[in-house]
This record gives C-alpha cells, structure tokens and sequence, in this order.
C-alpha cells in the first residue's frame, strides 16, 4: 500500500501540472472576485443636508473600519441599489436615518447596528452640553475636555466580543476563497482519482489483483492519494491568502483547515462513485465540469447562498457536500460559530463519503470484478 | 496443469466465448490465435482469474481456481494486451514498484531487477520515463514486469501488437528463450499466424468466441490436405472477374484483397488455364497466379471463410 502511494506520488511529482494549474486558478478568481478592499463591504450613503455629513455623525461614520461608506446623492445611491451594485444604501436625516436595503444579508442589521449607536452618541453628547448649562461660549470646550477624559478614564474597561474588531460580517473576501477553493479542489480530486479508471483499462489493477495485494490496500491507497493531493491545494490556497495576501481568518485559520478534511473527504468519496457510473474517461471528462460547476452554484461556492430562492435549487443544494463545505467554513471562520454548532455539517459530510465510497467501490467491483 | 472446461463467458445476450475446452501442460508454448473480437483477451481473463465466468472451470493441476485462485496466482505471469505501466515513472522505477507488491524487497529486488531489465535488453535505459520509451521497448518493459516473481507460467495477451519488426523478434526470441532454458509454460495470444508458428508446439484457434481448431501445427494443417490455396494478383481486381471465379465449379472459396484474389481448389484440380481464361473474358490483366503452400492463415480462410486480419 506504502508502494503504490509513492508510486502515485512519484508520478505527481514529474507532472504536478493539472494540480498547479487548478491550484494557481483557485487562487487567481478568489483574488479576482474577492476584490482589492478585502475586508469592507460598500455601502452608498447620502445626507439630507451637508451640515449632517460635516458634523459628528458623518465624522463617526467615516471613522467605522467594517464597512466602506461612500458619499452620494440620492439618486445615485437608488441607482447603485437598483443596478445591484450594492446590497444596502444609508440615508442620514438630522435625528434619524433610514437604511435601504437591495438585497437583504446579514450585514443590514449591522449597518443598522452602527448607526444606531452613532446616533445614540450624538443625542447623549446633546444631553451633555444641555446638562453643563447654558454657557454656550464654552460649548466646543466642554465636549473636547469630555473626549481626553474619555482616552484616559479612571476605570479601565475592555470589551471584546467574538466577531473581533470592527464589526462586520458578509465577508467577501473570505467567501470568494472559500468557494473558489471548495469549487477548484473538486477537480484536482477528479483528476487524481481518474487515474483509477486508466489504470483498470490498461490492466495495471489486473496486475494488482494478481499479486498477494489485497483489494482494500488498492482501494485504500488510492483513495488516500486523491485525499492528501486535494488536501494539499486547499492547504496551499488557504495558507497564501492567509500569509502572504494577509487576509483575516478572524482567528479561526487552523479551524478552517481541520474542519476541510470532511468536505474533502466527501468529493474524494463522490468522485470514486462517479468512476464507478461512468463506462470510460471521456464520460468521465464530460460530466466532471457539470457536476463542479452546478455544485459551485447551487452550493453557494460563487455568491452567498441565501440568495438562491428556487425551492428545487434550495432542495438540490441539500444533497450538495459544497453547500455543507461551505456552511462549515463560513461558520467556523465568519460567524466564529464553536464547533457544537458546525456538528450537524459535518456529520452529513462524513456521512455522504461513507455512503458514497461505499457506493461506488460496490459499483466498480460489480462491473469488473 | 491448467484445464478449461465448458468455459463460457457471456455479455448480455452476446457469447465472448462459447464451451471453451483446453489444455496447456507444463513447459510447452501454446498458441492461442484468433481475429478481433474471438474472445481470446476475455478466455485469458478468465483463465487468470481475473474474470468470472458464466460457466464452466479453470482447474490448475485438478482443482478448481474459480473459488480458490491464490496457488495459480501465485505462478502466473501476466502481459496485459494494453500497456500496464505508469509512463510517468522510468522503467527501474516501474520494475520496484510491481516487484514490492509481490513482496520482493532489498538485495533480492534490486537482483531481479537487474535480471529483467538485462532479459528485456533495457538495461541503459533504466532511467528513463516510460512515456518516452518507443512502442517496442513499452512492450519489452509489460512483458518484463510480469516474469519479476519468476511465473512458472507466462500468459500473453498480443505482446507484439504494433510494433517494429526489430522489436518483434526480439520478443519472440526471448519467450523462446525462456521456455528453453526455464522450462517456462507460455500461454501465446495473437493473430499473427507467423508468431505462433515460430513459438507454439500446439494451437488453439478461435473465431466468434468458438473453438474452430485445435492440435499441433502438422495436425492443423491437415485439415487443408484436401485443398489448396491459390493467389491471383492483378494491377485492378473487377467484378466480373470475382464473380466468374465465385460460379466456377471447382473453386470452393473466394477471397478478395485490394490487388489479389485468394481461392481454394481440391487438391488435384489443375485450375490455372482456366484462371488465365477467365481473366481474358472479363478484361482482367493479370500479373501472376501462384501455388502457395498452406499456412495457418489458410487454415483459418478455410474454416471461416474471413482472413484472419482484415
Ligand atoms: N466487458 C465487456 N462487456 C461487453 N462486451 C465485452 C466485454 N469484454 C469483451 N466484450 C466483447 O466480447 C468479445 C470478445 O472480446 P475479446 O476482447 O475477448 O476479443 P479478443 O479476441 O481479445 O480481440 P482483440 O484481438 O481485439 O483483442 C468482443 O465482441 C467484445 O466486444
Ligand atoms: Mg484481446
């Protein structure tokens, strides 16, 4: 079993070709799509009157780090939203705002969340002067010698809450590594269980089953290589974006990478039973970009999967392991969920492999012995 | 030492092979021949175990493999009709690798590698990748794999199937080679009848998953011993021509190729007048009309009416 492994990597080695190429891809669209402002979502955003935008609320809200505010009219803003452009638009009024929202994800109710607060402040910093009396000469005064008190209180209180600093958490970046990664590893899994179908043609597992191997060494060996290939992209991918691009896994890296060995155990598992339906590798070419592209789709691999809304899709998407894989993975990394609460993915991942594996080693063996 | 008995092996509605009866004993180079199709590649499959039978047996020195094929696995050596290599690794690499899963390992390994690549004549070019290797050194290198555990018994499904003449011989010599010295037992699939003739002490011939012959070479030819084989060769065969020859009393079969026409004709029938009668009636110009002395390939005309390659 060793034997055939180092063979298989022997071979990988002289031609890692089909794994660079899917890796370099992976990453190239992940960079593409997750954009140059990895972390901010844009979010237009328009004042009623300028006095609003120079005064303390616009001050606050261009000093907010989670979201990429953006000054606009009206109009603008409307069209931004309508063209699709963006998912959510502000608009600011004296002492009140109204959020506008084009598609409706988890990062509304934070915009809300922020402005809210940024209103709050001002409306107690109005509570402040009004309390300090009526010495209008020293209004500026009173607030500035508020706001050094403020940087050096008395008492020294730290709140911290899981989601990190700065809030957000329609993570783009993330999801467009996530998906691009979870959609690209499929193939370089495909291509390394190909091999099966090849080497049963040429008569190199006859020779196999001639010698004292056994068939679960075969089968064993085998499903191992494509493990620890598939593994091993997503391994690269997620380790570039994390060390040498920079991008945030809020802390959450090394979960990340454990919590892929299900998904990628679950494609290796797929793939095997799609060797064992199909009749040769040209089928097998035929149908693998299908099946990648429509899992990518369905799964949620090119956008937020909370957008889909046909019940079919919805119902296809919950026998998808990339609707899982990426549940998993936004979860533990995005919504910082412990790992209580990413049990029931995973289980269904482990669980769809074992059957599937199971499925299409029962398959192969019935149609050649 | 192996014996297939009724052997039959089914596809759907369609016979692969049909009640197959044979025999090979220990030492002998037996010949197993037959055109596309006949079903030689699926009789082997089943006969190494590698296929399981619709019905019949494979008996190794009187018992059954079918249940229990661990003995004859054991000294079976086996050269698949495609090229079983991985061509991304050298041909020693190639060699280690068949050679540790049969359990091989150290000095031992490296002797039998050495051994091998030395019989298959690749020995200075152990280090490269198979993937550049010419078509007759991948079949020298398939055929070198499989004699790695020394096989009592070598079973070879087409080894020369596109090849250079070079090569082909080479392997031809080689086989015989084994047999001589080693006593090796060669099971020989092919459809080139002149392989078989210089290597097989006995034939089997298949044609439609059928037996249609079986014995020595001498044996096998008798059956022409009534007739004999006529070739006619002209710069362009017509229609005419073939059919005259096909209402001609005398002629038994007509075969035509692009530049010549084969018939049969008993034995003492004296036909070459007529032939060159014939040809002037219907315009034919001939370029000559010869005697051939009976092969194997006639023998298959003659019991199929096909030749053997088309
Ligand atoms: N797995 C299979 N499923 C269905 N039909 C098969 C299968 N294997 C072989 N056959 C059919 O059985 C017949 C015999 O095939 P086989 O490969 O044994 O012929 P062969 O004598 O080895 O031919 P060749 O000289 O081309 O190798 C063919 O008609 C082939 O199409
Ligand atoms: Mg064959």
């Amino acid at each position: 079993m060793i034997g055939i492994l180092l063979a298989k990597l022997k071979s990988f080695i002289r031609n890692p070709w089909t794994f660079l190429i899917f890796t370099g891809m992976s990453m190239f669209f992940a960079f593409i799509f997750g954009g140059a402002n990895v972390d901010k979502a844009y979010v237009p955003i328009h004042a009623v009157n300028d006095e609003i935008k120079d005064s303390f609320i616009g001050q606050q809200i261009e000093e907010q780090e989670g979201f990429q505010f953006s000054w606009m009219t009206e109009d603008e803003l409307k069209e931004k939203i309508e063209t699709g452009n963006a998912e959510i638009g502000v608009i600011l009024q004296e002492n009140d705002f109204n959020i506008i929202v084009g598609v409706d994800s988890f990062n509304t109710s934070l915009v809300q969340q922020i402005i809210l607060g940024i209103y709050h402040e001002k409306k107690e910093r109005e509570q402040i002067l009004l309390a300090a009396g009526q010495d209008v000469s020293d209004k500026g005064n009173i607030l500035s010698e508020m706001d050094q008190v403020m940087e050096r209180p008395i008492f020294n209180l730290e709140s911290a809450s899981f989601r990190g600093e700065g809030a957000f958490v329609y993570d783009n970046s993330l999801h467009r590594i996530f998906g691009f990664s979870l959609f690209f590893v499929i193939y370089t899994i495909a291509y390394n269980v190909l091999p099966i179908l090849t080497e049963k043609r040429d008569g190199i597992w006859d020779r196999m089953i001639l010698s004292p191997l056994k068939k679960s060494e075969m089968y064993v060996a085998n499903l191992l290589y494509s493990f620890i290939t598939g593994y091993f992209q997503v391994l690269v991918i997620f380790s570039m974006f994390r060390y040498v691009i920079g991008v945030d896994f809020h802390g959450r890296f090394l979960e990340t990478l454990l919590l892929l060995i299900p998904y990628v155990f679950s494609v290796v598992a797929l793939t095997i039973l799609i060797s064992a339906i199909v009749k040769n590798s040209q089928q097998f070419n035929a149908v693998l970009p299908l099946l990648a592209v429509s899992m990518a789709m369905i799964g949620g691999a090119y956008w937020p999967i909370e957008i889909v809304e046909s019940k079919l899709l919805l119902m296809l998407a919950k026998i998808n392991p990339l609707t899982y894989g990426m549940e998993v993975l936004q979860g533990a990394a995005v919504y910082g969920y412990p790992l209580e609460e990413l049990l029931f993915p995973i289980s269904i991942l482990i669980l769809m492999g074992v059957v599937m594996t199971g499925l299409g080693i029962h398959l192969m063996e019935r149609r050649h012995i | 030492m192996i014996e297939l008995v009724d052997l039959t092996k089914k596809f759907k509605q369609m016979y692969a092979v049909k009640n197959l009866n044979m025999f090979i004993e220990r030492g002998e180079i037996v010949g197993l021949l037959g055109p596309n199709g006949a079903g030689k590649s699926t009789a082997i499959s089943m006969l190494s175990s590698l296929v399981e039978p619709t019905g019949g047996d494979v008996r190794f020195d009187n018992k059954s493999i079918l249940k229990n094929p661990a003995a004859f696995r054991k000294i079976v050596g086996m050269v698949p009709q495609n090229i079983a290599l991985y061509t991304d690794l050298t041909a020693e690499e190639n060699l280690l690798f068949f050679g540790r899963i049969y359990r091989l390992g150290g000095k031992e390994l490296n002797r039998k590698v050495d051994e091998v690549l030395e019989q298959i004549g690749l020995t200075d070019r152990r280090k490269d990748v198979v993937k550049n290797f010419s078509g007759g050194m991948q079949r020298r290198l398939n055929i070198g794999v499989a004699m790695l555990h020394d096989p009592e018994m070598l079973i070879m499904d087409e080894p020369t199937v596109g090849i250079d003449p070079q090569s082909r011989n080479y392997i031809l010599e080689t086989v015989k080679r084994l047999n001589e010295e080693r006593g090796m037992t060669v099971l020989y699939t092919s459809h080139y009848m002149e392989e078989v003739e210089f290597l097989c002490d006995r034939i089997y011939i298949m044609d439609k998953g059928n037996l249609i012959a079986s014995g020595t070479k001498d044996e096998i030819k008798q059956i022409l011993s009534s007739e004999k084989t006529i070739l006619i060769r002209a710069d362009r065969i017509n229609g005419k021509f073939v059919e005259a020859l096909e209402q001609h009393s005398l002629i038994n079969r007509v075969t035509i190729g692009e530049k010549e026409v084969t018939i049969l004709v008993p034995r003492e029938a004296n036909v070459f007048s007529e032939i060159i009668k014939l040809a002037e009636s219907t315009g034919l110009e001939l370029l000559s009309v010869d005697n051939k002395t009976p092969t194997l390939e006639d023998v298959f005309l003659h019991l199929t009416g096909r030749a053997l390659r088309d």
